[in-house]
């Protein structure tokens, strides 16, 4: 019997290779960056809800792993001309090591405080990289030294290899969710979630628990910093290590539906839709409404739907699977 | 008389201004099944906190299995066989019954399938495989209490701490209770049981153990603690006279 | 570094100590009762500031004065958020409250942004520049009138909750909200009082700063972070700990700006609080 005949399995693969053939679709670059920016979030969303989502512990302090990520590389590629591929896992360890102070501080904490204190060092940090120029310039930021189309560089001159690595990462990330949900880290969490002092009373080490859901989520969110440095080829303190872009890593997980692997990419998509489609509505022309619309939006998908869209969908996902046809016919059981 | 599977030495708490557990000494044996009583507020839930370590004690000792396990965190003293119920059942409760069993499981078995097998035989054992997809947080009092009782074997004690699992039971369900309790100690396990439900305790119980106000009054068998003066005294207060 | 140096830098902290203290006061108000940490809290202080500002360029107000619009004004909108937007999510989890507020945070600030644009603005006001002098040391009237409102505005709030039958259903509620009922106090009304007055202290905080604080869309933002610290530094819902911790963020925000720069001023405040949710988590006031 053939897995893969299912609609479970093949619909899911289906879209994967909608997905590959998308950008060739697309009538220009300017669709094909829309999907980086999209594939981008989806990895910062699920690595946030590693931590955030499965074992509810709300980081609003993300962009320090994603600034953390950005920086250490883009300042390796400048001052040693290190190739990004190798900084990719550099930037996302250089966040991991962070982490560890961070969530040794912060999860002694619980709920509203642990949020407090992760937007406090998020600050903190932010100020520090502003303060300290001689090492990384302050507020002008850093920029990639362009190289054209150089591969080995990290950096091309079609958008298209972007979005295939973007992808590639974002995959990954689901998959890694898929499979730790099935771990006992991943049950772990979700009993953390719930109820740390239950769980503790079952012989959950909820620290070291938490503290490795923190370090994958700290690694991937960085290693998508380096990559984000690389496509942007400008970072900055306000951009990368802000308290607007940690609110957003948190909110595409939220929007999407916390807690499950697919979650986060629906909720990339939404996010950055309604990003893009406020921008041509309003076309820059009235700065603020967009985010305005967007904190408005915001209230009222919590106000109705504290779970986040996913449940709705899940269910709209599960009925209409159902109604597919398998396409390998089952052996009837004698 | 071999030594004690669970020795808590002059055990001691302050509550700001409230002595909530005075210099607690009492001990359990393997095998024993002892109950913890007494009035209201005497400090028997407190005195688990302390033993299982969600609170540290202000003074005192606590051993289990030869180990010195005082203020030791929760996770550790589960992970060295002693575990606890809550008084209020505190499931998981956006998880299934199964996947709360799960969670107590993959302790001692890190294996998924393993832990899966087992949790699956632990629901069975307390009678809520009909429910085990459920949502915990959807399952009836009495059935959150059962899942506490599976989620706590789960962990493959040596030494369970029971809180008040039968408050509130019909008296069928309390018979069906103490049926567990009977089959739980005829698996090897040890037990310390607070209870208000007299009629359970007493038949239990191999030894009783008295608290009032945060301290040890009296400890023996049932028929001694039904007719010992000082406990009769703590539950029905100082103007009770009767010989 | 001379004595005189240090102490103006004290001087400072404890002036500005007295408007954290008011933008504290109000939100560990709001979590004391309704329980809910309301990411929004300097928004408030900037709608108060904004309110002022629009006062005194349409009608010539004197921000002091304008006190006697904003705070209803602000009241009013608490009132509201707590109605429509805290009441339905009052049992939701603690992600549901956090990001609630933070959207209400976002909307109002971009709300500013939108309506009044980016620009930085100021109030004229013909004491800005008038300060006590003495001993070396340069007291801004603004700075003490604002202190000296502050403080008027605390204590008021303090008599209410302590001697008035409306102030004592409120600190019932707070405490036990079953009991409360039981005792016929109607808790939804007592919610809505709460974050009514905690917006309105916010509001009146924005007033009495205007004279000598720019007025920009972004400008709640500190604010709010630091009465995080102060409320959390104080423990969360005492006002006593409100008004001391304020004092001590006052003061170590002036020293560190002294000291490590202007840049780092707010870096020392985040460093009190990580200290403290290490060292205390629960708070000056706990009893822990």
């Amino acid at each position: 019997m053939s897995a893969v005949g299912t609609p479970h399995r093949y619909v899911p693969l289906a879209f994967l290779a909608f997905l590959l053939v998308l950008p060739h679709l697309l009538p220009n670059a300017f669709y094909v960056h829309i999907l980086v920016t999209m594939a981008i979030f989806a990895v910062l969303g699920s690595a946030w809800n590693l931590i955030g989502g499965y074992a509810g512990q709300l980081s609003l302090g993300h962009a320090a792993f994603f600034g953390t990520g950005a920086y250490v590389s883009t300042l390796l590629v400048n001052r040693y001309g290190i190739s990004p591929w190798l900084t990719l896992g550099v930037g996302g360890l250089a966040a991991l090591l962070l982490s560890v102070p961070i969530g040794r501080i912060c999860f002694r904490l619980q709920g509203p405080y642990f949020a407090i204190a992760t937007i406090g060092l998020g600050e903190a940090l932010r100020m520090l990289v502003l303060h300290y120029r001689e090492i990384t310039n302050g507020a002008q930021g850093l920029t990639v030294p362009f190289k054209g189309n150089a591969p080995w560089q990290l950096q091309f001159d079609s958008k298209l290899p972007y979005y295939y690595i973007a992808l590639a990462m974002a995959v990954a990330m689901v998959l890694l969710a898929r499979w730790m949900e099935r771990t006992r880290l991943g049950h772990y969490l979700r009993a953390i979630g719930q109820d740390q002092g239950a769980a503790e009373a079952v012989g959950i080490d909820s620290a070291r628990a938490k503290a490795r859901a923190l370090a994958l989520s700290a690694f991937a969110t960085g290693a998508a910093g380096v990559f984000y440095a690389q496509y942007t080829y400008v970072i900055h303190p306000d951009s990368v290590f802000s308290l607007g872009m940690s609110v957003q890593i948190a909110l595409v997980a939220i929007v999407g539906g916390v807690g499950t692997a697919m979650g986060p990419v629906l909720g990339a998509i939404i996010m950055e839709v309604f990003v893009q489609s406020t921008q041509v509505a309003f076309q820059g022309e009235y700065p603020g409404l967009e985010l305005m619309v967007y904190g408005g939006l915001l209230v009222a998908v919590i106000r109705w739907c504290p779970r986040g869209v996913i449940p709705w969908v899940s269910r709209a996902y599960g009925a209409v699977i159902g109604r597919l046809p398998a396409l390998v016919r089952r052996p009837v059981p004698a | 008389m071999s030594a004690a599977l669970l020795e808590v030495d002059r055990l001691d708490k302050r509550f700001g201004g409230v002595h909530a557990v005075a210099e607690l000494s009492l001990s359990v044996h393997e095998g024993e099944i002892v109950g913890l009583i007494g009035p209201n507020g005497s400090g028997k839930t407190t005195t688990f906190h302390l033993i299982t370590g969600f609170h540290r004690p202000d003074g005192g000792r606590v051993r289990f299995a030869g180990r010195d396990v005082t203020g030791a965190p929760p996770y550790e003293v589960c992970a060295r066989g002693l575990c606890r119920t809550f008084q209020v059942a505190r499931p998981f409760r956006e998880l299934s019954v199964l996947d709360n069993v799960v969670a107590a499981t993959l302790l001692r078995h890190p294996a998924h399938a393993a832990a899966r097998a087992r949790a699956e035989a632990l629901v069975r054992t307390v009678g809520l495989e009909a429910r085990a997809g459920t949502p915990a947080g959807a399952l009836t009092t009495i059935d959150q209490r059962r899942l506490e009782v599976a989620r706590a074997l789960g962990t493959e004690p040596r030494l369970i701490l029971l809180d008040e699992t039968m408050g509130g039971l019909t008296p069928t369900e309390v018979t069906e209770a103490m049926r567990l309790i009977t089959a739980l100690r005829e698996r090897g396990l040890t037990l310390l049981v607070v209870e208000h439900v007299m009629r359970a305790i007493m038949t239990l119980s191999d030894r009783i153990v008295v608290m009032d106000q945060g301290r040890w009054i009296a400890e023996g068998t049932p028929t001694e603690i039904a007719a010992h003066p000082a406990v009769v005294k703590a539950y029905l207060g100082r103007e009770y006279r009767h010989a | 570094m001379d004595l005189t140096t240090l102490l103006q830098a004290v001087v400072t902290g404890v002036l500005t100590a007295g408007i954290y203290a008011l933008v504290a006061i109000g939100l560990t108000l709001i979590f004391g009762v309704v329980r809910i940490v309301n990411f929004a809290q300097g928004e408030f202080v900037m709608l108060g500031m904004y309110a002022s500002y629009a006062l005194w360029k349409v009608l010539g107000l004197d921000p002091y004065l304008s006190l006697l619009v904003t705070m209803p004004l602000l009241f009013v909108v608490g009132v509201l958020v707590q109605r429509w937007l805290f009441q339905p999510i009052l049992h939701a989890p603690d992600l549901a409250q956090i990001f609630m507020t933070v959207g209400l945070s976002i909307l109002l600030m971009n709300a500013a942004l939108f309506f009044f644009t980016a620009d930085f603005r100021s109030v004229k006001t013909p004491y800005a520049e008038a300060a006590l002098r003495g001993w070396g040391l340069v007291v801004p009237l603004p700075r003490l009138y604002a202190f000296v409102g502050a403080i008027v505005l605390a204590g008021l709030l303090t008599v209410f909750l302590g001697k008035t039958d409306v102030g004592k259903a409120l600190r019932a509620v707070a405490q036990d909200r079953e009991m409360a009922m039981l005792l016929g106090i109607n808790p939804w009304r007592m919610y809505m009082l709460a974050v009514g007055l905690g917006a309105a202290l916010a509001g009146a905080a924005g007033s009495l700063i205007v004279p000598f604080f720019y007025v920009f869309p972004t400008v709640g933002v500190v604010f709010g972070l630091i009465a995080f610290v102060v409320v959390i530094l104080g423990t969360l819902g005492s006002i006593q700990g409100a008004l001391l911790a304020a004092l001590v963020v006052g003061v170590a925000e002036s020293l560190g700006t002294l000291f490590a720069g202007a840049d780092l001023g707010l870096v020392v405040v985040f460093v009190i609080l990580v200290v403290s949710l290490v060292v205390r988590p629960s708070g000056l006031m706990s009893r822990a």
